[in-house]
């Protein structure tokens, strides 16, 4: 009956919810909290543990004196998700719409150097792209390029590096919309006195938009803590949000702080996926 | 009859109740307030345990004279040496090669011993200035002398160092020296002073270590700065020319341990780098050059110390005197090619033959007199000036 029916599922939503309820409780939510309390807190010395005192003096010194990697963390993150979907669209448009029976292989082709180590892709980078190495030479070998350019110790190196190691989270996203599409509409749209350009810029684009926000924020919010990659391919001045973490920690021993500039960064990190999500819409991604 | 009775009423599907979601997060903020308190009950329970007090541990914790746990940095020992230990005391030996940088240690074993608790290891390895900020903070034990007589066999320029000058808590386990490293073939010539590495043609091909003592030692040494006795002040003219240099990006990068692949690539020209590496490295790479600069070479050693309330003092004992005999000494020098801080080590190794024969010529082993000479250690610092160069240091590092 009706009424029964109602009251034995009452408890179903629940029960299906508890497992990843509880896991985000008890990994998420409890370490944010934890976290809060340290930002929150002063050392007594800086070999003491914090003590819990409303402190939020940390907050202020967090964002007065790293001010400037926040802001470069942004830029190289922002950047890298530029790159990664100017590379990696066209890469799953292809696969998608041209592949056939080989798309398996393709889209495994395109996976399987990311079994490596990432710290291994990302020194790879240093000898590739070296001073020493042939690529460089072959670069300063061209007019306007100078004895000592070096592609590697700059922004760009930092960005690229950053590009190359999150290239698959942009593709695959992607990917999968597209495959979802059924490409006889560029047909439809054609029977229609469509361009082929216009076919797809206001059929199939719109249409694969979720996998184009997904691959966004794959790239971007991993992006923007990244501090691999400046390490090995950056200097000292492009250093980011994620290097003075580690350092506040691990070196200065100044977990408030540190504290402090975690929180900010997943504060800003949100902010920035809601606006997007937002401008988006998020009705697309449950397809 | 109608079919109300028997059609299911809308949005009520079997299964499916009325779980909003307002519903979900109101309730779920109940659930979480109670488990809010959660962390608060680990925490008062972690408290429970009884605390040690610091100084001898014998007293308080029975002694486990069977078993050792040494946790040591990476490629620091040879398993002949770990095996015959085992063979020779019949103790089993835990080494481990955990230690991997001297702030990630401290930051594992800090919640512990600040609170009087002991962590597992029996030995630790920390560097010489860690060393010396455990003992401050009364986190290490005194050496039971008196079951060590092979420490009289230490080198007499590491008695009483500057970091432990009673020489009760420490006992060096390799020492070495930072200098230049550099790759000749990149260079094209000889490198024999700080200022080489200043040279215009090698702009962001520098490389300098990311540990403090040894890069702002050896740019102080280079400036006439007494490093026996370090002030944040003392040293701030070594700060402005780092700084200097990493701006104008003469100095690509900060490294750890990781110098030496790009050293051999010749993606570095030169960087600061430390003897042992070179040592090894030069074996595969006979390009791979290292000099003490002419204004010195910063002296660092790798202790070993007792944590409070460690239960394995005796074993510990034993296997210090083990190590601090010339013959054990060499065995683990030929394979770790680093300083021993073992006296006799060099003639041990001209008996063994072969490779390590060989090894007792190497001036990365055994530093000529005049070189030693050149070779001095960081002082220790204050708690003040000590993180006040930490705090600059890094934000020379950009962070």
């Amino acid at each position: 009956m009706a009424g029964e029916g109602r009251k034995n599922g009452r408890f179903v939503p629940w029960a299906l919810l508890s497992p990843g309820g509880l896991f985000l409780a008890l990994f998420f939510l409890v370490p944010v909290w934890a976290l809060a309390r340290i930002a929150l807190s002063t050392k007594p010395s800086r070999f003491e543990d914090p003590a819990f005192a409303w402190d939020f003096s940390n907050f202020g010194t967090a964002l007065s004196d790293y001010g400037g990697q926040f802001g470069r963390s942004f830029l190289y993150a922002g950047l890298a998700t530029l790159f990664a979907f100017i590379i990696g669209y066209p890469l799953a448009y292809s696969i998608a719409a041209y592949g056939g029976k080989w798309k398996d292989l393709l889209i495994g082709l395109v996976v399987i150097p990311f079994f490596t180590s990432f710290l291994i892709r990302t020194i790879a980078w240093t000898s590739i792209l070296g001073p020493q190495s042939v690529v460089t030479d072959a670069f300063r070998g061209l007019p306007l390029v100078g004895d000592d350019f070096n592609f590697i110790g700059n922004m760009w190196s930092v960005v690229g590096g950053l590009t190359y190691n999150f290239l698959p989270f942009m593709i695959l996203p992607i990917y999968v919309a597209l495959e979802k599409i059924d490409f006889r509409l560029t047909e439809a749209a054609g029977d229609l006195y469509a361009t082929p350009v216009a076919g797809f810029w206001r059929v199939i684009f719109p249409l694969s938009l979720p996998g184009v926000f997904a691959g966004s924020l794959l790239v971007f919010i991993p992006a923007a803590g990244d501090f691999i990659n400046t390490r090995f391919l950056g200097t000292p001045k492009t250093s980011v949000i994620g290097s003075v973490v580690q350092d506040q920690f691990l070196v200065q021993l100044n977990y408030p702080v540190a504290a402090a500039l975690s929180l900010f960064l997943m504060a800003i990190i949100t902010v920035a996926v809601l606006i997007y999500s937002k401008l988006f819409g998020t009705e697309g991604l449950a397809a | 009859m109608s079919n109300h009775a028997r059609r299911p009423a809308p949005n009520t599907r079997a299964g499916v109740s009325n779980v909003t979601r307002r519903r979900f997060i109101g309730r779920s903020g109940v659930a979480l307030g109670g488990l809010a308190l959660g962390p608060s009950f680990l925490a008062a329970c972690g408290s429970d345990e009884e605390t040690l007090d610091s100084g001898s541990g014998s007293g308080d914790v029975t002694q486990d004279t069977k078993s050792l746990y040494f946790a040591s940095w990476p490629a620091y020992i040879d398993e002949e040496t770990v095996a015959l230990f085992e063979k020779d005391t019949g103790i089993k030996f835990n080494y481990t090669e955990e230690y991997n940088d001297n702030n990630e240690y401290f930051a594992k074993i800090q919640p512990l011993l600040s609170k009087g608790r002991a962590i597992d290891p029996d030995i630790i390895a920390p560097t010489f200035w860690m060393a010396g900020r455990l003992i401050g903070l009364d986190w290490v034990q005194k050496l039971p002398l008196d079951k060590i007589p092979n420490a009289s066999n230490l080198n007499d320029n590491l008695v009483d160092p500057t970091w432990d000058p009673t020489g009760e808590y420490t006992l060096p386990w390799q020492s070495g020296f930072a200098g230049i490293a550099y790759n000749l073939e990149t260079t094209g010539r000889e490198l024999t002073s700080m200022d080489d590495l200043w040279a215009p043609e090698f702009k962001g091909k520098i490389g300098v270590l990311s540990e403090m003592r040894d890069t702002l030692g050896l740019i102080a040494k280079s400036l006439d700065i007494d490093i026996s006795k370090p002030t944040a002040k003392s040293l701030q003219p070594a700060l402005d020319l780092l700084a200097e240099k990493v701006d104008s990006g003469q100095i690509r990068s900060f490294t750890g341990n990781d110098y030496m692949d790009d050293l051999s690539s010749g993606s570095f020209a030169a960087c600061i780098g430390w003897s042992g590496d070179i040592a090894q490295l030069s074996l595969d790479n006979p390009n791979a050059k290292f000099a003490i600069p002419e204004s010195g070479g910063t002296l660092w050693s790798d202790t070993m110390v007792i944590p409070t309330g460690a239960d394995g003092v005796d074993a510990a004992a034993e296997f210090m005197n083990y190590v601090y005999d010339p013959v054990n000494a060499a065995r683990i020098a030929a394979f770790v090619q680093y300083v021993s801080p073992v006296k006799g080590v060099q003639d041990e190794l001209r008996k063994m033959g072969g490779d390590s024969a060989a090894l007792a010529d190497n001036v990365l082993l055994f530093p000529s007199e005049e070189s030693s000479k050149n070779l001095s250690s960081f002082g220790q610092l204050s708690d003040e000036d000590e993180a006040a160069l930490d705090a600059a240091f890094s934000k020379i590092q950009g962070n």
